[in-house]
């Protein structure tokens, strides 16, 4: 079977360089890109399976290239971002990147990333079933009924809407606005206290410790990591 | 300077304050139109009225309640009515009274003298009286606008920026002058100024020091008054108000007064401001240097260090398994020193006074929960207890901000207590307040004075092998007090130490909770 290519997109050499490296030894071909433009040219001739792009670009805003790529490719994207850059992370997720990382990562941290981004990628058998598994957790999606362990779990419209949501995008960073516009609807976009709440309602029902949930992974100035 | 030498000019040009609205005068005295109207109707009514009893009362009586209806009228209408209530009894008297009766002609020269002396007489105490009224009005006036000005006086004296005086300048002049479009321009902003004042009308206010007015619509005038104050012009003051407000020498001065107040208290904001900023100024100079001695002292070691492990590996002598582990040191040192160098930046940035909290309401467990999830991926043996009160409020914090506080409370903890130990989170609700409380089982703080630790690079020990410039707790610090919150370090009985953050809780809001069963 062919090894994955992954455009990384980074004009500092040092970082695409260390990256590349650590991908190649795992097997993945890579091809590397320093500006957007020559990112969008080697993105359309080399079909790439997932793209690392680096926020800080000298020609463009990362922001803008990922909003643009996302119009014609459904490619995961993977952001490296620097702390600086808090706000244009969050751009970047609602604009369709899939996940990011923060300078400095670790390798083991990125590979991992990409890992779990390449598999989501593949089409998952368990797509076809109304059914969500997490932990001993079972979501009936026909039923709209939730068990754990066979014992039903009551949950309000709004909280099981919730829980379908995140359960079915496992391992992925869901912005506030994603989740605000997929739960409640276009126009509660900037209401993030409502969210927030919910999540609170939600963990206190599903979580064995809320304080330090297993599920529901809060990513702070983000949004919510589902962990299955 | 006199009258004469005023502006008056209802086109359009700016005129002097208080003759712009002489003819406003005039129609305000038309409130005595009334006064007049009693004086004559009602002195020739009541003396048609008693003239049938004029056998039964004596001549002289009747002159003294003359006089009391001319005193009666000067108190109440002022000079005018009370003057021609005194002409209009005395011609009642001498026809309804003296004899010959109906008829003006006094036949004896007793009569005349009294008909004249009561003249005279109401004259001088309708002046007397009405000058009386004007005085202790007059009186009860000013004291109410000084009292007025004193409060203005004092409001003024907490003002700490231009805006706030700017403000409480509206605010005054809406309530005591019903004034409208109150701006304050300054000497800065004359060029582009627009609407009723223009770039001209300033300068010429500013160099005549003096009150313009201009007739603006419905009766209504824009004042322009230079600001003066003693180093120099604050600017210009302007306002719109009815043409009556601007209608008297006196009024013009207690706007005047006002004006002086205010051009103080901008005077004072300003070289307030500027008094704040050379000290934030002398702040960053010396974080500065702070930087630059850190950089030198506490980075130069671990990057000779990490320099001198990387050249020992790529010597290619050193045996398999030590290679390992001194790669394994390199990663640690660079990572070490990344961190710092975070911190290094965030410091700068926070001291620089140029971050915004981005504040929202949520549960305080959503942070401590974030701050475990990273803990466990850096330290994923160590435990971190956590003990939440039932029922906490939710609380309006920068989540992003109040996570490096905690984490830096969690790293310190973890790096000065024993591997073995648990470190605790304790979350309660004291009075209206929220604490958050990191506790270790470590030595505990050496030394007496805990505010110290806040300090920029400070740290528990000067020499210590655990790796740090001293700065995770004064970037809590600053974050927690941006917050309005304060933090605190105190030894735990027993052993190791406690840091207790406090943030106010505030009101939150109340959401509705449009949801069923699902």
């Amino acid at each position: 079977m062919d090894m994955e290519t992954i455009l990384i997109v980074e004009d500092e050499q040092q970082i695409r360089e260390a990256v590349a490296m650590a991908l190649q030894c795992e097997g993945f071909n890579v091809c590397e890109a320093g500006t957007a433009s020559h990112a969008a040219v080697q993105a359309a001739a080399r079909q790439p399976d997932l793209l690392i792009v680096d926020l800080g670009l000298p020609d463009r805003d990362g922001v803008d290239f990922v909003r643009d790529y996302r119009a014609w490719a459904t490619t995961p994207i993977l952001i490296l971002s620097a702390r600086s850059e808090e706000g244009s992370k969050v751009d970047a997720l609602d604009a369709g990147a899939d996940d990011y990382l923060t300078k400095p990562f670790g390798i083991a941290e990125l590979l991992a990333r990409v890992r779990a981004l390449l598999r989501r990628r593949q089409p998952d058998q368990q797509a076809a079933l109304p059914t969500l598994l997490f932990g001993d957790y079972l979501i009936d999606c026909v039923n709209r009924v939730v068990t754990r362990a066979g014992v039903a779990i009551h949950l309000t419209q709004i909280e099981y809407r919730l829980l379908a949501f995140l359960a079915a995008n496992p391992g992925r960073v869901l912005t506030h606005r994603h989740l605000l516009s997929q739960v409640w609807g276009g126009q509660a976009v900037e209401n993030h206290q409502y969210l927030r709440v919910y999540v609170g309602h939600l963990r206190q029902k599903i979580e064995d410790n809320p304080a330090q949930p297993r599920h529901i992974l809060t990513e702070i100035g983000v949004g919510y990591r589902f962990q299955p | 300077m006199g009258l004469a030498e005023r502006l008056y000019s209802f086109d359009g040009i700016f005129i002097p304050g208080f003759i712009a609205s002489r003819t406003m005068k005039f129609l305000q005295q038309s409130g005595q139109a009334i006064g007049y109207f009693w004086a004559v109707l009602g002195t020739g009514l009541g003396s048609l009225l008693i003239s049938p009893l004029r056998h039964l009362v004596d001549l002289s009586n009747v002159a003294l309640l003359y006089v009391l209806a001319v005193v009666v009228m000067a108190v109440s209408f002022g000079r005018g009515p009370a003057v021609v209530t005194a002409l209009t009894a005395s011609l009642c008297y001498a026809y309804f009274f003296v004899p010959p009766h109906f008829s003006l002609a006094i036949t004896e020269g007793q009569h005349l003298l009294a008909a004249i002396i009561m003249l005279v007489v109401a004259l001088i105490v309708s002046h007397l009286t009405s000058r009386l009224k004007q005085h202790a009005d007059f009186t009860s006036r000013k004291s109410v606008e000084s009292t007025k000005l004193y409060e203005l006086t004092q409001e003024l004296a907490g003002a700490s920026t231009p805006d706030v005086v700017i403000e409480l300048a509206t605010q005054f002049l809406l309530a005591s002058f019903q004034a409208r479009q109150v701006r304050v321009y300054f000497p800065g902003d004359f060029e582009s100024a627009s609407g009723p004042a223009s770039p001209a009308l300033l300068e010429q206010c500013i160099q005549r020091h003096e009150l313009l007015s201009r007739p603006t619509s419905q009766g209504r005038f824009y004042a322009l008054i230079p600001l003066a104050a003693a180093s120099s012009s604050q600017g210009v003051l302007g306002f719109e108000v009815e043409a009556a407000t601007l209608g008297s020498q006196d009024a013009v001065e207690h706007i005047e007064t006002v004006a002086s107040i205010v051009a103080v208290a901008l005077e004072r904001s300003y070289f307030a401001e500027k008094a704040r900023q050379t000290e934030i100024k002398h702040a960053a100079e010396t974080l500065r240097s702070s930087i630059l001695s850190a950089l030198s002292h506490d980075l130069r070691t671990p990057l000779t260090a990490l320099v001198g492990m990387a050249e020992t590996i790529a010597l290619g002598k050193v045996p398999a398994d030590k290679q390992q582990q001194t790669l394994e040191a390199i990663r640690n040192q660079a990572v070490s020193i990344s961190q710092q160098m975070t911190n290094l930046l965030e410091m700068a940035k926070l001291s620089a006074g140029k971050f915004q909290l981005n504040l929202a309401w949520q549960p305080v467990e959503e942070v401590i929960g974030a701050t475990l999830q990273q803990v466990a991926t850096e330290w994923k043996n160590r435990a971190v207890t956590v003990d939440l009160a039932k029922d906490l409020p939710p609380i309006n914090i920068d989540a992003v901000l109040i996570e490096r506080v905690l984490w830096n409370l969690v790293e310190n903890a973890i790096k000065y207590s024993p591997a073995a130990t648990p470190v605790e989170i304790l979350v309660r609700r004291v009075d209206e307040e929220m604490e958050i409380a990191v506790c270790d089982s470590g030595t505990g703080i050496s030394s007496a004075n805990t505010e110290q630790l806040f300090e920029l690079f400070q740290r528990g020990k000067t020499e210590s092998e655990i790796p740090g410039v001293g700065l995770g707790l004064s970037i809590a610090k600053t974050i927690v007090e941006a917050h309005g919150g304060s933090i605190a370090a105190q030894n735990r009985d027993g052993c190791g130490s406690c840091f207790r953050v406090r943030l106010p809780l505030g009101n939150p809001p109340c959401f509705e909770e449009m949801d069923g069963p699902a």
